[in-house]
């Protein structure tokens, strides 16, 4: 069985009516696509650039989700994957079996792998209010964004200070988890044990470390 | 085992579990994985097949013909423009009545150039003669595949499972793998009437006559329409062993529904959500998905579409000057026992282009608005005016 806590951070509705929040999300209209009485799902859009470990961050997450027994499903955009080419992968997470099969256009969640990917205007337009952002920024300061619960990291220093270069996917999987509680850091750190193709420790440590540092506004 | 996969893993899975002893394969994008996965495990010792690395995909059939020809089971994979160049021996494959299981990826065919879904591809394969099932998700493609060759080689036909690029290739979902011990049980080695063998000696594809041509033309129908019961006979032993069957058409919502969305492949998953929202709106919709294309499951549509008011098709495929071929299809399938129903052909994720749930309620709203069915597709769904609503 999927933990309430965990998975009812928030229930999206049908063009945006009858949406339950819970936890530290505000009640707001939504943009997404499930129904009112179905599933309970959240929906991810994970950006950065070729070369950050996007696909494979949303990979870990998704694995981490399916192994706390909820359903998740992941994608990314494939085609044009290349180092420094702008990347985005999507997963969605649900407590049932998930029928959409289509693009995710107004995700619950953001997170932004780098920022020189950081738009204001876009995030406003498409990111569902009341959601979680994350950014990969020391900090950041702006009334702009008070409809959601931002966390920001350097993910970059840590990944950097582990011998991890620019590949900072682990170091954001760990301030993400802490900022939204989907799922346990044990749960993050044995998956990015059995997924990372190198580094395991390393790994472990700049996820860890970011755990622990990420800070929420 | 419950493993998290991606659809082409999936259908990699249910080869395996279908134990070929020969597999002969030509990596394309999207098809790739599968292909890569079969050889994972072929260099870990564990697929139990023959892995052909062949040159092209032409000769990948080439390879699984002959091979099936001496009476083993035979699996390949392909997409796009590999199965456009296969095209030939599709025809000698199914007149030589080999079982072979193909899965093929849905993509766009070029030019231009492009590696997103579309249905053009296999259905420019509809009178080759091989079955063709279009699957939702990744759970069905592993059990389709599965299914697929105890089909095949009980009416002694080749069949195509195909996956859309993209929404299934590359969409990782839990997937239920059987046990292999249960695999056996359901799917036995297979054993043809006839084979290749040096100790009774004999030929296969001589040159015939006219009426001996015509006989196999016949025969080869005939065996297609074995097929439909075979497919549902097949399917019920499935679900009564694994608890999972799909039937050859998916009927969703139907009962007292007037107006009915019919689609194929992953829309017509997408498309559950739009219905259940439009139920809850008290508006009286449903869908029916496709499953199995060839041979085309006539009867069965029929009596699903009997009471409907109005039907919406959505084709991700667009035959040019014509229509959509699944809208083409049922129209043809109708004509002869229903009249009367209008048929809205719409035709929508053409190169793989997103159909989301907002985009099926806007199919509903046109159907439902408008009177006479257009003798053109609809291409365009935002045009309001355009559709005279």
């Amino acid at each position: 069985m999927v933990e309430e806590s965990r998975l009812d951070i928030q229930c999206c509705a049908f063009e945006g009516r009858a949406m339950r929040v819970r936890d530290s999300v505000r009640e707001a209209g939504s943009g997404t696509l499930s129904s009112k009485r179905g599933p309970k799902m959240i929906e991810i859009r994970l950006q950065g650039r070729g070369g950050q470990g996007v696909v494979v961050a949303s990979e870990i997450l998704a694995r981490a989700c399916f192994e706390e027994g909820m359903y998740p499903q992941c994608y990314s955009l494939f085609g044009g994957e290349r180092r420094g080419a702008p990347v985005a992968a999507f997963v969605r997470i649900s407590d049932s079996k998930i029928y959409l099969k289509c693009d995710i256009d107004h995700p619950n969640h953001l997170v932004l792998f780098d920022k020189t990917l950081f738009d204001e205007k876009e995030i406003l337009e498409r990111v569902v209010p009341g959601g979680f952002l994350l950014f990969n920024m020391d900090e950041y300061q702006s009334d702009a964004l008070e409809n959601y619960t931002v966390g920001t990291i350097d993910a970059l220093e840590i990944s950097k200070k582990n011998a991890l270069g620019a590949m900072v996917n682990t170091a954001i999987l760990g301030a993400y988890i802490r900022l939204t509680q989907i799922v346990s850091l044990d749960r993050l750190l044995k998956v990015i044990t059995e997924t990372v193709p190198g580094a395991i420790d390393q790994n472990v440590v700049a996820a860890r470390e970011a755990y622990e540092r990420v800070s929420i506004i | 085992m419950r493993m998290f996969l991606t659809g082409n893993h999936a259908a990699a899975y249910g080869a395996r579990l279908a134990r070929p002893q020969v597999i002969a394969a030509y990596p394309i994008t999207p098809q790739s994985p599968i292909y890569e996965k079969l050889s994972e495990w072929d260099g870990q010792g564990v697929l139990g097949a023959r892995m052909m690395r062949v040159e092209s995909e032409h000769s990948a059939m080439a390879a699984c013909i002959s091979a099936s020809l001496t009476g083993v089971r035979t699996f390949t994979a392909t997409a796009s423009q590999g199965l456009a160049l296969m095209h030939e021996l599709l025809h000698f494959a199914s007149g030589m009545r080999v079982p072979i299981v193909l899965v093929n990826v849905n993509r766009s065919m070029a030019g231009p150039w492009s590696f997103w879904s579309e249905q053009t591809d296999s259905l420019s394969q509809r009178d080759t003669g091989w079955l063709q099932f279009y699957v939702a998700d990744n759970q069905e493609a592993l059990d389709t595949v599965i299914q697929a060759f105890k089909i095949s080689e009980t009416v002694l036909l080749p069949t195509i499972v195909v996956l859309e690029a993209f929404y299934i290739s590359h969409f990782m979902e839990p997937v239920e793998v059987p046990d292999q011990r249960l695999i056996d049980e359901f799917l036995p080695p297979f054993e043809p009437p006839f084979k290749l063998d040096t100790d009774n000696p004999a030929s296969f594809c001589q040159v015939v006559s006219q009426s001996q041509y015509a006989e196999f033309r016949i025969q080869r129908h005939m065996a297609m329409e074995d097929a439909l019961e075979v497919a549902e006979v097949v399917d019920r032993e499935y679900r009564e062993r694994f608890g999972r069957g799909y039937g050859l058409l998916e009927c969703y919502r139907l009962e007292d529904a007037d107006t009915v969305l019919v689609t194929a492949a992953t829309i017509g998953s997408t498309a559950r959500v739009t219905i259940d929202a439009l139920r809850e709106e008290g508006r009286k919709v449903g869908m029916v998905r496709i499953r199995l294309f060839r041979p085309f499951p006539k009867a069965k549509l029929i009596e699903a579409l009997n009471h409907a008011k109005k039907i919406a098709v959505i084709d991700r495929n667009l035959s040019p000057g014509q229509e959509g071929v699944f809208c083409e299809e049922l129209k043809s399938a109708l004509y002869s026992r229903i009249n009367g129903i209008p048929v809205f052909g719409f035709v929508l994720g053409l190169g793989g282009t997103n159909v989301s749930p907002l985009h099926i309620r806007k199919v509903f709203d046109i159907a439902e608005k408008m009177n006479d069915a257009p003798l053109k597709p609809i291409v365009n769904i935002e045009d309001e005016d355009a559709l005279g609503i």
